[in-house]
């Protein structure tokens, strides 16, 4: 009976294991047939992958948009972290009825939505623009600036500050060590875990975004990586075995960083924080 | 420690500047700077936004080289998809921040005049530069407001029906047998192919309102009445006449249906369709399938039987439009110069990029005079053009991608089985609602 349980769970994992990753199959399958199989639905590989590939470096200018993704992505999630983090440490461990009122205030930030702000964020962006236009519009700063610090890590950040021992912190000050001396060199090597978590959510947030990229660079040169796909489907006749190589190689750097963390990711779950 | 704090943040504003690289040379001087005519390449920088590589931003490259104005003109053109347009347009508009707006941008003639009443001085009138009379008269409808023409026509979307010989003689027919006929007399024939072959008579996406705007507007109705914003859905006999159309279709089984433009593309490349009725732009996917070469010809859409009811439509197009900023009067007259008055570039046009203009003048050259084998030597540019002479101007009004949401709903309903007159009052009624 046990057994037979068991057969059941693998079958039913092994047809979800299988429709999930049909589409990246069919994605990659897609990479190596021409636009017209492709559209056909053909399911097997075939052998235009480097006419694709030709296609698409010749035809668009995927480096330097890969080369703009990479540097908005890599630099977002480091300030990302460094502020958020910096931001959950304090609210949790200096913490006072006031400062309570702030984070609330701050966590309502989050009912609003995106599409709600950007035009007032364009306006400023606008401004910035005039006073300091290395940063304003059409600047690959103003991609991810108002993105830096988001209500969202800084809960994340505040929530697991939780796990992070209070007695290391009262130990350090007896040492003589000063505040920022603490955070810097007990908290963020202790909370490793919580920080590779944060950066594969930062990272791929930052690879992914669309919106606001798309309306503040405005340049060829600017383009990231999803700006640059959206634009390959934009014609009457789009040649299909080329966008799915342009997709393929998107995913490419969001896989390197999961694996990349993982380690971290798992040793967290298996509690590497000791008391 | 706070030593070290301090110099980590030091870096990290350093980082900041270096990561906006080097800007400005690009959109700096765009105006202002009168072109100097004598000097190659130190002209004006005209900055044009458009999407298709292979068609539109194509078309500019042409007319940039075809180009031979008073002003020195350096085009910079930058490509973005269409919907990645109207966001950004939409954005910096309504923000009032017009800076890294282009002085050109394609608009697609639907949405142009929701542009054009949205912001009313942010466009440039161009009605001096060009002559009006010299366009298809469907297009200046669809670019002017309050009696100014705002935007040069320039691609037209005229639709044709795309027919496979070899499928239609299976069934014992000829090509003059779906030549001028009406949709029902289209439905009875789509039966016949599908006895004789087993093939499907078109591919419909019912989440696509593609073919009702193409249809409304052969019987020269659209969804408003002429003020292009009181809807007009109730009182529609065209729009109603087009729901039963497309219902008798669905009930004849003649429709292979597809969920998005691949599937669309993919049933006429894999030869599971007998007929594709659509914009000419659709010619370049058609020829895609190489194979079938000899098998395609193009005929007149079928018509409605109802007041009006023309064998011609329009499915799309777009036009160019001059940002009210500087460098506006180079724009204008580089525009001016190409797609407003080039005969010769017209041409060149349709011979290289496939493009059909709305220019009267410029769509009499020999490049539309070719014949084509994979039309099996049919004359379908010149083709094109005579329908499109037909094409009757309406509104297109500022809704019409709203209309055609919330016409999808009550389409399925009418498909369910729900009496027509009770879901065309409920459009109506949702109509008015929503955009009051």
């Amino acid at each position: 009976m046990k057994r037979l349980k068991s057969i059941a769970a693998y079958v039913f994992l092994v047809i979800a294991a299988l429709i999930s990753i049909y589409p990246f199959f069919w994605m990659v399958v897609s990479m190596t047939n021409r636009s017209v199989d492709v559209t056909g639905g053909r399911q097997l590989p075939g052998t235009y992958l480097m006419e694709n590939l030709n296609n698409l470096f010749g035809q668009v200018d995927m480096v330097t948009a890969l080369g703009n993704s990479t540097l908005v992505a890599v630099i977002s999630t480091l300030l990302t972290m460094l502020l958020t983090s910096l931001a959950g440490y304090g609210f949790h461990v200096y913490r006072s009825r006031r400062k309570d009122i702030v984070f609330n205030v701050l966590l309502l930030s989050m009912m609003i939505p995106f599409a709600a702000i950007m035009i007032p964020l364009y306006r400023l962006f606008g401004r910035i623009s005039q006073v300091a236009p290395w940063i304003g519009i059409d600047t690959l700063a103003a991609a991810f600036l108002p993105t830096l610090t988001t209500a969202f890590f800084i809960f994340f950040f505040r929530q697991n500050t939780g796990m992070f021992p209070e007695e290391l912190i009262e130990a350090s000050r007896l040492d003589g060590l000063s505040e920022t001396g603490i955070f810097f060199r007990i908290y963020i090597p202790t909370m490793k875990t919580t920080y590779a978590a944060a950066a594969i959510i930062a990272f791929m947030n930052s690879w992914n975004n669309f919106l606001w990229p798309l309306i503040v660079l405005q340049s060829p040169a600017k383009k990231t990586v999803p700006l640059l796909i959206s634009n390959l489907g934009s014609s009457y006749a789009p040649d299909y075995g080329m966008i799915m190589s342009a997709i393929t190689i998107a995913t490419l750097p969001t896989v390197f960083v999961f694996f990349l963390m993982q380690k971290h990711f798992v040793a967290g779950m298996t509690g590497s924080v000791k008391g | 420690m706070k030593k070290r704090l301090f110099i980590a943040i030091l870096l990290l504003t350093m980082l900041l500047p270096a990561c906006s690289g080097k800007k400005t040379e690009t959109n700096a001087d765009a105006g202002s700077a009168k072109g100097d005519g004598a000097g190659t390449g130190a002209g004006t920088t005209v900055t044009a936004w458009a999407w298709d590589p292979n068609f539109n931003i194509r078309a500019l490259e042409l007319a940039e080289e075809a180009y031979k104005g008073e002003i020195a003109v350096n085009l910079e053109i930058v490509e973005n998809a269409q919907s990645d347009i109207v966001q950004r347009l939409n954005t910096a508009l309504s923000s009032g921040t017009p800076k890294g707006l282009p002085n050109i941008v394609l608009i697609e003639d639907y949405r142009a005049q929701s542009f054009l009443k949205s912001y009313p001085d942010a466009f440039y009138p161009l009605t001096g530069h060009i002559d009006a009379d010299d366009f298809a008269n469907y297009k200046i409808e669809a670019t002017s407001h309050d009696g100014e023409v705002y935007g040069l026509p320039f691609d037209t979307g005229v639709t044709g029906l795309y027919v496979r010989v070899d499928y239609l003689e299976a069934a014992g027919l000829t090509v003059g047998d779906m030549t001028n006929v009406t949709w029902q007399e289209y439905i009875a024939i789509g039966k016949q192919v599908k006895e004789a072959t087993g093939k499907q008579m078109l591919s419909l996406n019912p989440n696509d309102f593609n073919f009702v705007r193409m249809m409304v507007q052969s019987a020269g109705q659209w969804y408003f009445e002429e003020d292009g914003s009181t809807p007009n859905l109730e009182h529609n006999e065209a729009l109603k006449e087009i729901f039963r159309v497309y219902k008798a279709m669905l009930d004849a089984d003649i429709v292979k249906l597809n969920s998005d433009w691949s599937q669309f593309v993919a049933a006429f490349n894999s030869g599971d369709v007998a007929t594709v009725p659509t914009g000419n732009w659709i010619t370049p996917s058609v020829k895609a399938e190489a194979s079938q070469a000899g098998q395609w010809r193009v005929v007149s859409l079928p018509r409605l039987q109802t007041e009006g009811g023309l064998n011609v439509s329009n499915l799309g197009g777009s036009s160019w439009y001059v940002l009210n900023q500087d460098g506006k009067e180079a724009a204008a007259a580089f525009l001016a110069d190409t797609f407003g008055s080039n005969v010769d570039f017209y041409n060149t046009l349709l011979a290289d990029v496939g493009a059909i203009g709305t220019y009267k003048p410029g769509i009499a050259g020999d490049a539309f005079d070719q014949s084509d084998d994979f039309f099996g030597g049919q004359k379908i540019y010149s083709d094109f053009t005579s329908w499109m002479a037909d094409i009757p101007a309406v509104n297109y009004g500022i809704h019409t991608y709203a209309i055609d949401d919330i016409l999808k709903v009550e389409m399925q309903k009418y498909l369910k089985g729900e009496d027509l007159d009770t879901v065309m009052a409920s459009a109506q009624a949702q109509a008015e609602m929503q955009l009051r």
